[in-house]
């Protein structure tokens, strides 16, 4: 049985003339184990899909099976505690409690479940020993940078053994070296069978995924399977999309579109889709 | 399993509340001032009816008060209470007449001459010179702690005693037996001292003994030319298990004597009624007043817990999305709030033990602090905490997690 079943699952906001339809009819199967990357421009509705599968938002037409059960129409103290036991959350911007020290805010999905204070400060302490940020218990989050600020949120996605974990753009604010730290971890937990479903606008990190959905328009126009430690194909093509300058033309400050003139014909062309794409 | 997770609530309301402390203390201040106040109130209104009762123990309940007016000691309204400052119609005549009813074996009147003594030119204000008979003394109970009480010996002669905080202040010893003063004009010798009575604010026979200044009723009458203002007069029965038949006697005697007057014969019970009457209506309205600044000290809280809520918009969200249930998230609020009001609660009782001992110490107020008006407090403080955390807990709890994550 898959962990994951969406069937049409549309999600519309607004009313009137300022409707924005977010997801249109959505269809998408994850199997338990599988560490999806979700790609695809600003505002095509990757993390209204996040979202939807996080169980913080609820669909308005379509169905959202989560292993086999109708999840997406309970009670939203039921979903609280779906979300508390099942599901993992890392956010771009960590989303530490400042006023909580590093320890605290990994336990704080187990006080919701009514754990006790030693029991869980012991469960908390063993996942930052995994996470690497054992020594840093006692740190407050503007103590920690932004690696290890990420790790410890992963850390409390992870302490109450969630089945899937869900990443927006976990390293949107990280540098390199951090990024591929926290991939790493990610990896790690995948290995371990926790599922993971990432949203990313960095094609390097399709490196780490097994599947990469590509999104536009509310809709997933595209899903591949990769090979661990290759970019994705589609990520590729979207890599160099992203980069459609020499780092000459960067550096001399000259917009493309004055350059136009001087390109033969062939080329133009791409400028111009190019320029659409933009 | 509850335990933990509002264990972990107050924890975390602690933190949250210490990371602001003066925040937090400017809005505990209004539950502080609010308790306060009540307490304060209520404990000094307490303290006047010990006072009263304590007289009352004193003068003993065979002792009638006779006064103008009808006064009726069922209905203690303020207004009728009133009337005992009101001007006094009983004259002398009157006093004599009381004199001649079988059933009373002392009448001590209390005619009032002036309200200032003078030595060596030096104005002593805020003294009753009071015209009074010998049967004061066994009335209520007086024994001079120097010198001696008026008596039959003293009539017409310029002889007055002392109650012991004029003679302080006027003679500035314990003993000035003997040494002279002016009234009116007329210089007078001091005859005895009364001892430190337990008078305060308000007494039974309106009349602080401790600022009084006593000379015979004749030599009152002389210096008032005639003009008597009798405020009361202090009757004792003759029979202390007829207190109340000995009342209609003198009811009657002076019906007889003086038409047209109406007198009221009160008991000293009924006395207390009335004045408890006006203390509890006093202490009531006070409490009222005092109880807005408790509602202003909520609204305050209200305020501050829905600008919290607003700031931690985003906190909320991640708590939701980690798995907080609405009610948890409303149940973190009103332990906030609660912790709050409840904190500015006990520091308002602390502070209103702190005001007691300080009015004890420098006034002549005597607060009476009972358990029951500081468990009330305590009761209302968290009942202001419930009360004004709701919208705020309310409103976080409704918060959906998405928008809430999504905001600054």
């Amino acid at each position: 049985m898959a962990l994951i079943q969406l069937k049409e699952l549309s999600k519309i906001y607004g009313f009137g003339d300022a409707t924005v339809l977010a997801l249109d009819e959505v269809d998408l199967v994850v199997k338990r184990g599988e560490f999806v990357a979700i790609m695809g421009p600003s505002g095509c509705g990757k993390t209204t899909l996040l979202n939807m599968i996080g169980l913080l938002d609820k669909p308005t037409h379509g169905t959202y099976l989560l292993e086999g059960r109708h999840a997406s129409r309970q009670r939203a103290d039921r979903l609280a505690k779906l979300r508390r036991d099942r599901i993992g959350f890392v956010f771009q911007s960590y989303n530490l409690l400042p006023r909580l020290n590093v320890l605290d805010n990994v336990a704080l999905p187990l006080a919701y479940k009514g754990m006790s204070p030693v029991r869980r400060a012991t469960k908390a302490s063993d996942i930052l020993e995994i996470v690497g940020l054992r020594d840093r218990e006692y740190y407050y989050p503007r103590q920690l940078s932004g690696g290890q600020a990420q790790r410890a949120a992963i850390a409390r996605a992870l302490v109450n053994n969630p089945e899937i974990l869900i990443a927006d753009e976990p390293t949107g604010n990280l540098d390199s070296t951090d990024s591929k730290v926290v991939m790493e971890l990610l990896s790690d937990i995948n290995r371990r069978g926790n599922t993971i479903l990432m949203v990313t606008h960095n094609p390097e990190l399709t490196r780490y995924a097994q599947r990469v959905i590509y999104m536009r328009d509310g809709r997933i126009v595209g899903d591949e399977k990769t090979r661990l430690g290759e970019v994705a194909k589609g990520a590729r093509r979207l890599y160099y999309k992203l980069r459609p300058f020499s780092d000459d033309e960067i550096l001399s400050g000259v917009s493309a579109l004055m350059k136009r003139v001087e390109t033969k014909p062939s080329s133009r062309r791409n400028t111009k889709k190019k320029a659409k794409n933009a | 399993m509850k335990i933990n997770i509002y264990s972990g609530n107050v924890k975390s309301a602690w933190y949250s509340l210490r990371a602001s402390r003066v925040r937090s203390f400017f809005t505990m201040l209004g539950v502080i001032i609010g308790i306060t106040s009540v307490v304060t109130v209520v404990s000094l209104g307490t303290g006047l009816k010990h006072q009263l009762s304590g007289q009352i123990n004193r003068l003993g309940p065979d002792v009638l008060s006779v006064r103008s007016g009808q006064i009726n000691a069922s209905n203690t309204s303020s207004l009728t209470t009133l009337s005992l400052l009101g001007i006094s119609s009983i004259t002398p005549a009157d006093v004599t007449t009381l004199g001649k009813v079988p059933q009373l074996k002392a009448v001590a009147p209390f005619d009032f001459v002036t309200n200032t003594v003078t030595k060596n030119g030096t104005r002593l204000g805020n003294v009753f010179v009071i015209g009074t008979t010998p049967d004061l003394a066994s009335v209520a109970k007086l024994d001079p702690r120097f010198g001696n009480f008026l008596s039959g010996d003293t009539d017409s002669q310029n002889v007055a005693v002392l109650g012991s905080s004029v003679a302080l202040k006027l003679f500035n010893e314990l003993n000035p037996v003997g040494e002279s003063f002016n009234v009116d004009g007329q210089p007078f010798t001091v005859y005895g001292v009364l001892p430190q009575s337990p008078g305060g604010l308000l007494s039974v026979a309106q009349t602080d003994f401790n600022s009084s200044v006593f000379i015979p009723f004749s030599t009152a009458q002389r210096l008032n030319a005639g003009h008597a203002d009798i405020l009361q007069v202090l009757v004792k029965a003759a029979d202390s298990k007829k207190v109340n038949q000995a009342a209609l006697a003198a009811q009657s005697a002076l019906a007889r004597s003086h038409p047209g007057a109406s007198f009221s014969v009160l008991t000293q019970k009924q006395l207390a009624d009335i004045a408890n009457g006006v203390i509890n209506t006093a202490t009531k309205f006070i409490s009222a007043v005092a109880g807005i600044s408790l509602l202003v000290g909520g609204i305050g809280i209200m305020d501050v817990m829905l600008v919290s809520v607003s700031e931690r918009t985003r906190e909320i969200g991640l708590r939701k999305a980690v798995g907080a249930t609405n009610r948890q998230v409303l149940n973190q609020f009103m332990i906030e709030g609660l912790v709050l009001s409840v904190g500015g609660g006990i520091i308002g009782i602390l502070a209103s033990l702190l005001v007691d001992l300080l009015l004890k110490l420098y006034t002549n107020w005597q607060p009476v602090l009972d358990w029951p008006i500081l468990v009330v407090a305590a009761i209302v403080s968290v009942d202001v905490g419930i009360v004004f955390s709701a919208v705020p807990a309310i409103k976080a709890a409704a918060k959906n997690p998405i928008e809430a994550l999504r905001s600054e």
